[in-house]
């Protein structure tokens, strides 16, 4: 019940019609709503599925080799360097974001010191670009994908590798044959746990991005917070579930379902 | 007339707890909608039973000039009593601070027997009102007697304004205000007569630019406009300062502006971010930004630059008085509907328009003093306030002259007559068409 009445009460004001004044509002239907909002915005939908799409495959790229390494060579400090992995993530997600800004700022610590040096042209910028929003996702989402990668690695029985070298299998073989399938629902869970809530994100691209790549998220906020428009910011976070649900399942079909409800 | 319209004091005569009473009073499901949504799982139309029940309620607004049951009328106000106590609720780092305490806070409550529940729940004027909007449209008190709200916001203090959601002022308690009120807080264009607000603090938003960066800036808002600095231009997510100043550019006044302006003033607004003149659409995050080298022009709050250059690192910022003219707001107080201690709150806002209570605020918070007058004060201090200065000056750090000579404080001829009003929106058609207009430029992808 807890996750449905919030679902449901966003359903039924999509299809109302508020008066942003006085807050009234009254039940109308209103399909069209749907269908206006989404060609307005269709754009930033789009900008939002690549971004996070970006994000996490670069989190999965940056985190696989690290929980791997932790898995494997960890020994007894594994929970050590889980914990280091994790320290960062004890600050608040608002105030990370705002450092990065500082760090890549025009004349900060990385890009003033290599424009002085002439490595960098003067009007060159990381932050006000689609670039730094991705960064920022992928970093702010990282423990997300290392996690449940760790737990898929660390549940690997090393006697199936001993069994995979014992056949001949090279080093490369047994991981690409045996690592690599036996942690395919750990990169589902990963993938889940990053690309839906980095899809939804409304505050990295506000304090990182610039002007021509606004996310869906800051637009449903805007919706709520600027235009007092309840019916238009609830048909949008519809239709942003609802691609969010296409896309687990697609992607559930394409790895087989069967080894993700093992795993779960 | 209902009973409910007349707001708190008669009811304390009532043994009634007052939160029994909003609870009793409060919309909830019907017993017919919570049967409909039991339904739910049975087929399509409980479901669609139970969508219409869910949701946002609220009443309409009254209708009429004034709000109804007299209230705010002399012969409502006489009825009213003072209760020594009052809900103040405004944004944070706008009144005098020393060790928790709040100076001319406690000079006001020792002085009348008044109780001030000081408090600062206002970060944002939309979101603001987006809570305290389910209590008015359902006829209950918002908790809080005296609200701070911006004029440059028409859904939130315009929204007030249009539903009859505040009280009319009792104008023989504004002594104060009328005897020392500015030029700029009088009569304004927002709330002609002073009916509804009385200014707290205000400020303009201009343009600022780095001097070390440019040596000759010129006198012109088109400098936001200039393909030189393309790439290093801050201007506001804000759609009504982003609006108001893209018709300064044009030599439209916004004020007056019609929506044939407005939509000129978004397609020269919309020009200058194909052009990849602006860096980004800044909230108060452009500061920031603006220090660390990010912008070198940008669109600024008179307040902030001021701030700024009392650290010698960031004397480089200066502001612009734009010969189009400069935007000014003003965050105002007002006493929102259903408020149960009105006559205690008319008493807080005009001790705020005594001189020597006005000098102790602006000393702390650098904004446009609405009261000239305090300007002496801090020049030199009299009475309660020079002790209350003299207490305060180790946490500010600097000398009381410095506030009264600052024309973003107590405004110059220059300066005042620089000073443009935004625009009032008649109603929330208008302030749709607004948001359509410049949201894309800021949203945009």
């Amino acid at each position: 019940m807890l996750f449905l009445i919030p679902l449901v009460v966003m359903l039924s004001l999509s299809l109302q019609t508020c008066n942003p004044a006085t807050g009234a509002c009254v039940m109308t239907w209103h399909w069209g709503e749907f269908g206006q909002q989404l060609s307005l915005y269709h754009t930033q939908f789009v900008t939002s599925i690549y971004f996070a799409g970006a994000a996490t495959l670069i989190d999965l790229l940056v985190s696989f080799p690290i929980a791997y390494w932790i898995a494997f060579y960890g020994g007894r400090r594994k929970n050590f360097f889980l914990l280091m992995l994790l320290v960062p993530f004890f600050v608040s997600f608002v105030i990370r974001t705002v450092v990065w800004q500082f760090i890549l700022s025009d004349q900060g610590i990385i890009l003033g010191g290599l424009k002085n040096i002439g490595l960098l042209p003067q009007n060159f910028h990381i932050l006000a670009t689609g670039w730094a929003v991705i960064a920022g996702l992928a970093y702010n989402y990282l423990p997300f994908t290392a996690l449940p990668l760790y737990v898929a690695i660390e549940r690997i029985d090393k006697r199936v590798l001993d069994a995979a070298y014992d056949l001949y299998a090279t080093k490369r073989e047994a991981f690409l044959r045996v690592i690599l399938p036996l942690t395919i629902p750990g990169m589902f869970a990963a993938f889940l746990l990053t690309f839906i809530p980095a899809l939804g994100d409304y505050v990295n691209q506000q304090i990182l991005g610039g002007t021509g790549d606004t996310m869906i998220g800051t637009v449903i906020q805007n919706s709520f917070l600027v235009s007092l428009d309840y019916a238009g910011g609830s048909a949008l976070s519809t239709v942003l579930m609802a691609v969010a649900l296409i896309g687990i399942f697609a992607y559930a079909r394409i790895l087989g379902s069967r080894t993700i409800e093992e795993y779960l | 007339m209902k009973e409910q319209d007349a707001p708190g004091p008669e009811r304390q005569e009532a043994p009634m707890d007052p939160s029994l009473w909003r609870g009793l009073s409060q919309p909830r499901l019907s017993r017919r909608q919570v049967l409909a949504s039991a339904g739910t799982g049975a087929g399509a139309m409980g479901l669609a039973a139970f969508l219409a029940a869910c949701g946002v309620k609220g009443n309409a607004a009254p209708s009429g000039s004034s709000p109804a049951g007299g209230v705010g009328t002399e012969a409502w106000w006489a009825k009213q009593q003072l209760h020594h106590t009052v809900n103040f609720a405004n944004w944070p780092y706008y009144l005098d601070v020393l060790n928790g305490k709040h100076p001319s806070l406690q000079h006001f409550e020792q002085t009348s027997g008044i109780n001030v529940n000081y408090t600062e729940p206002i970060n944002d004027n939309v979101s603001f009102y987006a809570k305290i909007r389910p209590s008015l449209a359902a006829q209950q008190y918002t908790g809080f007697d005296i609200i701070v709200m911006t004029n440059n916001t028409p859904n939130a203090l315009g929204y007030l304004l249009q539903n009859h959601w505040l009280i009319p002022l009792d104008q023989s308690m504004m002594k104060n205000f009328y005897k020392n009120a500015g030029p700029l807080v009088k009569n304004p264009a927002w709330d002609r007569g002073n009916k509804y607000t009385m200014a707290w603090q205000s400020g303009y938003t201009t343009v600022a630019y780095n001097s070390s960066v440019i040596k000759n800036p010129g006198s012109s808002v088109d400098i936001l406009f200039d393909k030189k600095y393309a790439g290093k231009i801050g201007m506001m997510s804000d759609v009504y300062e982003l609006g108001s100043i893209g018709m300064l550019a044009l030599g439209i006044d916004p004020a007056t502006s019609t929506e044939s302006d407005w939509a000129k003033s978004a397609k020269k607004l919309q020009q200058q971010k194909s052009d990849g003149i602006v860096r980004a659409y800044y909230d108060q995050s452009y500061i920031g930004h603006f220090k660390n080298g990010d912008t070198v022009v940008t669109q600024a709050w008179s307040g902030d630059i001021f701030q700024a250059n009392l650290n010698s690192k960031y004397a480089d910022l200066k502001m612009m008085v734009p010969e189009q003219g400069m935007m000014f707001w003003t965050d105002n107080m007002c006493i929102p509907l259903y408020a149960q201690n009105p006559k205690d709150a008319m008493a807080v806002m005009d001790y705020y328009y005594d001189p020597q209570a006005q000098a102790v605020v602006e000393y702390y918070n650098d904004y446009v003093c609405p009261v000239p007058a305090a300007k002496e004060v801090l020049l030199n201090p009299t009475g309660w306030a020079q002790q209350a200065l003299k207490d305060l000056k180790p946490e500010i750090g600097l000398p009381t002259s410095v506030t009264a000579n600052a024309p973003t404080v107590f405004p110059t001829e220059e300066y005042l007559k620089q000073a443009r009003n935004y625009r009032t929106y008649k109603n929330a058609e208008e302030v749709k068409a607004w948001n359509d207009l410049f949201l894309p430029i800021t949203q945009g992808a």
